[in-house]
Parts: structure tokens; sequence; C-alpha cells
């Protein structure tokens, strides 16, 4: 290891305070532009709001809007690895990347629509868990009981570990003859399992290791929200003679379901787009048994240099996620309070 | 208000001044180095040890050294290439100066440096990035090559070929509690990993390429295939699960007799705690009985790459640099110190290169080594092989079965490749 010298400490200091610096000066500046032209030029009533604003739309544009836009841009070019700096731009080639997505096997193995039913069966197992698991646990801490404290801290712990030293350490554990998995497997009387050779087993050695590292945000998301609940509404269901399911089914979820909407919503999303945990436990393998869309994604990208295709490719992912989004917001009316608002 | 304003604003305008005029006083050159080695072997801190040396002989220039894995290093240069910016020199492996030529990221070293200079280097060296008839990187190291490691505590001496490394692997392979299962292996190395796999390919004369064709559908692939598939199967020497981590693992804790891995894993097997339970000795792979062939594992090295954006100016420094760390001196202190095999062809003459076994045994497996081949198909036949590969390592497929696929989806990469 490198040893930490003041040098270093200094020149990280430096490097951090430089960067603070620049924003703080892009931001002071943007908002001088602002007061100018909304307060003294157009004598604009809310130019306040607009001026808080500003900062975090300025960066929303740099770091969302135009990375989207040059994707779309590039999804209707050739860029390849030998056409990587003279690539040539226009429909002709988007509309080829779109069909290619559908028409040309996106690994050796798989095609796109293989690829789409793994992702979904991934993407669905994890959430259904997520969410169950988190709402058992954040109902169980719920209650008032003793050391509640240390049973949430040590809940939050997958969460809190980097996901890169979870995801491979789980690697290990699902060692064949060193994994605890397998250990444990024959302790009790069963038969070891190739988790690393056999896809089937590999998928569900990755699901187990994403429901882990899951659970928690869904624990504390919702824990907050059943804190948020007033105790009234069970106190004057009790007295109504409502039973605890009954409670559970119209008090608590109903009560839950602002909340619980944009987590699924960000469970969603966050699992179907989960590229860490398959590529670090098992890196798509074994025969692309593990690969989900974004993995295959990134292996078009960067293995094969695939820039066209896999811009139109990630294109592709995302409106699939805007509709599942778009349709999920309208039949849970999640959001209704906002938009009535 | 305004006037608070007005204050803010001038000392706002008068820092951003000062910080750029800061920067003009300084009058240093900075080279930002990428490097693919790490901290773990310690070659990180070497380099930056030799940076600043470099430093004292050129007063003014500096260096920020950066350290990528292989992977990283070379998806962070195209990116940051892509975007007119990055480093201004690469400390990278062989097998990025195809994709990075291809793209125009480099510039070639012959032009550079001078036939005259480049011809001190060992031919196998040279031609690891040799391209279009222009050479792509000077290289620093030559090898990166697998060979046969093995525990003298074990086994005295390494099998010669491969019915003797079934006969004796079956001996060494023992379960030692009773457990019914292994406890130590007689061979190890990563199963899965295509790699590995092109050491056995040779063995059986064959190759993933012919030139930019890929020829993996043959006689020898599907041979070759077989063999890996019985040492895991059929004569159970070889453990059911083992990637490079397990491997190692095995081998240092002294639970595996022999282990196949590279020579950028000699100084870890060299370390005190290690030799506690290992001793090491280097033999080349067992020699294929079937072919009479040498298993040929792939080699190449690690070189100097030089974008082709760097600015004139920075470039005299660089090359300075290049030629100091290529040096006979550096070179023999990286062998010394990190065992790895010098490009120089005076070097390689060196004492410390004949006289020890261990770099003697490396240099004895280099011989029988191929170069990698460094065209950018070659990443569509490692990603056909793969799957493939562990299709057969699961049983889920026959060798034959295997190579036609991997024949077919390496044609279909390489056409989208070059779509």
């Amino acid at each position: 290891m490198l040893p930490l010298t003041w040098d270093i400490v200094v020149q990280g200091i430096g490097e951090v305070g430089k960067l603070i610096f620049f924003v703080a000066v892009a931001v002071i500046s943007l908002e001088v532009v602002a007061y100018l032209i909304l307060v003294k030029w157009l004598k604009f009533k809310n130019a306040l709001p607009f001026m808080l604003m500003l900062p975090a739309l300025a960066g929303v544009a740099i770091l969302i809007l135009y990375p989207f836009g040059f994707n779309i841009y590039l999804a209707f070019s050739n860029m390849s690895m030998y056409r990587f700096k003279e690539f040539s731009v226009g429909w002709q080639y988007g509309i080829s990347n779109l069909l290619d997505v559908f028409r040309v096997p996106v690994l050796q193995r798989v095609t796109f629509f293989q690829l789409f039913l793994r992702t979904f069966i991934w993407t669905a197992i994890n959430v259904v868990f997520h969410v169950l698991g988190g709402l058992i646990l954040a109902i169980l801490l719920n209650r008032p009981m003793r050391g509640k404290a240390i049973y949430r801290t040590l809940l939050v712990v997958p969460w809190a570990i980097p996901q890169v030293i979870a995801a491979l350490a789980w690697r290990c554990e699902f060692h064949y003859q060193y994994g605890f998995v397998n250990i444990l497997l024959e302790k009790l009387g069963l038969r070891a399992v190739q988790w690393m050779s056999d896809p089937f087993w590999a998928f569900i050695a990755v699901v187990v290791v994403n429901i882990w590292l899951g659970i928690p945000f869904m624990m504390v998301t919702i824990l907050g929200g059943l804190q948020s609940i007033s105790p009234d509404y069970y106190d004057a269901a009790q007295i109504d003679g409502a039973s605890g399911w009954q409670q559970f089914r119209f008090i608590t979820l109903p009560l839950l379901n602002p909340i619980l909407t944009p987590a699924i919503i960000l469970g969603v999303i966050w699992t179907f787009n989960n590229f860490n945990v398959i590529y670090l436990v098992t890196g798509g393998g074994p025969m692309e048994g593990t690969d989900i869309l974004v993995t295959s994604l990134y292996k078009a990208v960067f293995e094969f240099y695939r820039y066209g295709f896999g811009a139109a490719y990630s294109l592709v992912i995302f409106l699939f996620l805007l509709v599942f989004s778009v349709i999920y917001l309208r039949i849970s009316g999640g959001f209704k309070g906002a938009w009535e608002a | 208000m305004r006037r608070v304003f007005v204050r803010m604003l001038v000392c706002v305008m008068l820092i951003a001044m000062i910080v750029p005029l800061g920067a003009f006083a300084q009058k240093n050159m900075t080279i930002t180095l990428w490097t693919k080695e790490s901290e773990a072997e310690g070659v990180l801190q070497e380099i930056i040890e030799l940076t600043k040396e470099f430093g004292k002989a050129h007063p003014g220039v500096e260096f920020e050294v950066v350290n990528y894995g292989v992977e990283d290093l070379r998806q962070n240069f195209q990116s940051a290439a892509f975007a007119g910016a990055g480093p201004d020199l690469l400390w990278t492996v062989s097998d990025h100066a195809g994709p990075f030529e291809a793209m125009k990221l480099i510039k070639p070293v012959d032009a550079l440096f001078g036939a005259g200079y480049i011809d001190k280097f060992v031919k196998p060296g040279i031609e690891a990035v040799e391209l279009g008839g222009k050479v792509w990187g000077v290289p620093l190291s030559v090898g990166n090559h697998l060979m046969l490691l093995y525990n003298k505590k074990l086994v005295a001496s390494p099998p010669k070929n491969t019915d003797e490394l079934i006969k004796v692997g079956k001996e060494l392979t023992k379960d030692l509690d009773g457990d019914g299962k292994p406890d130590q292996y007689a061979l190890v190395y990563n199963l899965n990993e295509p790699f590995w796999f092109a050491a056995w390919m040779g063995g059986f004369g064959a190759w993933p390429l012919d030139g930019t064709e890929p020829t993996l559908n043959t006689p020898g692939v599907v041979d070759a295939l077989q063999f890996v598939y019985d040492l895991k199967f059929t004569h159970k020497i070889v453990p059911m699960e083992c990637d490079y981590d397990a491997a190692d693992s095995l081998f240092k804790e002294g639970k595996a007799a022999m282990i196949i891995n590279g020579d950028w894993s000699l100084s870890g097997y060299l370390t005190d705690e290690v030799k506690k339970n290992v001793e090491l000795g280097v033999a080349r792979i067992p020699m294929v009985t079937k072919t009479g062939l040498w298993p040929s594992p792939m080699t190449s090295g690690i070189y100097f790459m030089f974008p082709e954006y760097v600015s004139a100016d920075k470039e005299a420094v660089i090359k300075d640099f290049v030629e100091y760390i290529c040096s006979e001196e550096i070179q023999l202190l990286f062998l010394e110190k990190y065992m790895r095999l010098p490009a120089l062809e005076s070097a390689l003459k060196s004492p410390l290169v004949t006289d020890d076994p261990i770099v003697k045994g490396s240099s004895d497996q280099m011989v029988v080594g191929k170069p990698m081949p460094t065209v950018p198909e070659m990443r569509a036949a490692w990603d056909a092989i793969r799957p493939n590969q562990e299709a057969v390592m699961a049983g889920k497929a026959t060798p034959a079965d295997a190579a036609k696929a991997m024949q077919e989806a390496c044609e279909n990469l390489i056409r989208e490749m070059k779509k």
C-alpha cells in the first residue's frame, strides 16, 4: 500500500478544494446573470424561486440532459471501433441500429427477447422479495420491542457495505468447495451445488445476493412510512372490531401507497438496470446464463465497440422503463396526491 | 444588499484571476501516465519513485501516475481520447494495441524512436505490437505468459507430458480428512478462462485465429476441449470449480501441488509467508502426449503506448522517460524485484536471467509460447470461446458442439464489429 503522506493529503484537499471553488464560481456567476436578467431587466415577480432552482437545473442539464442527448445522437450513427472518430450520422443508421437490437443476437447465445424475459424475471423476483422482506421487517421493527435500535442497525448493514465488496464476498461464499452456502447445504444433508458452473444455479446465486442487498432500502423506506401513520386510525379500527389483517389491509397498505409507489418504481428501475451485482458475482456467465439487458449492453459497447448499436439498445431499454413507470403510476395512483395538489 | 452583492462579485472575480495566474507562474510540465500496474505487488510505488528520479534530472517535469485495471484502462482511455483529452502516456498490455490502432488513438513508435532503437528489443516483443507494418508500442517487459508452477514440497519433479500429469495427478489429489472430498489437488488453474485454454489449444495444434480468420471449429480445438473436460470429470485432478483467486489461494496454502499461472504471479509465491507452504519450482506446461507438442501459452508483454494527441514538447520529454525506463538497468531492476522478463536483447543475456532457476524456467516456457494476436478480431475470439468453454466445463455441451458454436459466434461477432 502507498503510505498516506502529508503530500498526498494536501494534494487531495487541493484538488477537491479546486473543484468546489470552480463549482462555487460557476453557481455565483449563474446567479448573477439570472439576477441581472430576471430582477433588473425583466423585473420578474417570481425571480427568487427561479434563481433558487437554477443551480439544480444547470446540474441536471449538464449531467443528464446533455449525455442523454448525445446518446440519442450516437444511436443514429454508425460509430464503431473502425469508425471511432470519423463516424457518420443519419436516419438510416438509427433505423438499422434499432432493428438490429431485435433481429441480431445481442450476445452469442442469447437474443434480445431471451434477455428481456430474463431481465423481467430477475426484476420481478427481486422487487417482490425486496418489498415483502422490507415490509415484514419494517412491521416487526415498528412494534415496541427491546433492543430495536440494535436490530435496525444490524438489518441496515447490507446497505451500508459498499456493493462491490459485498458482491465479491458473496462470490467467494458461492464457491463449490469452500463457500459457506455449500458447506451449509451439506450440513443439512443436501448436495453441494455448482453455483458458478451451472447457469440456473448461477442465476439463483445472483438473485440471492441482490435480494440480500436490496431489502434494507425497502425496510428503511417502509419503516419511515409506517411511522408517519397516525395511531389514531388503528385505535378507531380496534374500537370498530377490525382484525389485525383488516387493519393492515385497509389502513396500513393504503396509507403506505404514496411511499411504496416511488420506492417500487425506483426498485424496478435499479434492479432492471443492476449491473454491479451480476458483473461482480458471475460476470454474466456461465454460458451467458446470468446476463441481463444492461450487462449485454455493456458487453456490446465496451467489449465489441458497437457504439451506435449500443446507444440504440440503451434507448430501447430506457423506453421500456419509461412505459413501465407511466403505466405503474397510472394504475397505482401513487402520485395522485401530488398531481391534485 | 447591493453593496454586499458587488463586493462578493469583485472577490470572486479576483480569486478567479489569481488561480490561473498561479498556474502560469509555476511553468511546470505535468505528464499524466496511466498504468495498469497496481499497488499489490509494489510496482505502482516503484513507478512513482522512478518518475521522481526522472524528475530530478528534468527540473520542472512532474508526473501524475494513475492506476487502472487492465480493462478499465482500455475503456477509460477510449472515452477520454474520444473527448480529445486523457493521459500523455500509457503503460499497458500489448493486446490494447489492436483496438487503439483501429480507433486511431495511438501513434506508431518506430517513426518516433527510429529503427535502430526498436531493434534493441527481442523480436517476439516487437512482433506482438506490429500491425500494418508499424510498431505501436515500446516493450517494457516480455512474457505475460502462463507456465507450470509446482510446489517442491508436494511434487519433487514436474510431469513432462500429459500422461504423466494425469498419473501423478491422481496420486496427488487426496482426501486427507476422509470426508469424501479432496483436500489437496494435483493441479489448479482458472478452468473457465479462455486465456488458460489457449495454451492447451496450442498443445493440440490449434489456435483461435489464422490472421484475422477464426479457426475454432478444428479437430485440435475439439481435442483440447475434451482434454480439459477429462481433467475435471474423468480424471478428477482439478477442483470442480476453480477461478483465478481460488487457484491462487489453494496453491499458496499448499493445498495444490501445481498451478498454471503467469509470470506476473511469481513474486507473490516468493514471499516469506507463502514460502512456509510452498517451495516454488517453475517448468513448462507438460507436453501433450497425443500430439507431441508443447502447450503454447500466449505471450505478450507490457508496453509504453503514445496517444496520438500529445503535443510535440511533451512528446520529447516522454520519449526521454521511455528510454530511461526501458534502459537495461531499469529492466533488470524489474526482473530482480518483480520477476518481469526484460524486453531488451542485451538484458536477457544477463546472469540474472541465465543463473536464476525460476527466471530460467519462465524464459524456457516463453520460448514455446506464441504471441497473442493483437488484431481486434481476437476480442471476438475471446468472447466466442468463453461461454462455450463454460458449457463444456459444466458438462452441458460436447466438445464438438462447443467448437462449432465457438466458430459461428466468432464469425458473427467479427461481422457485427465491422458493420
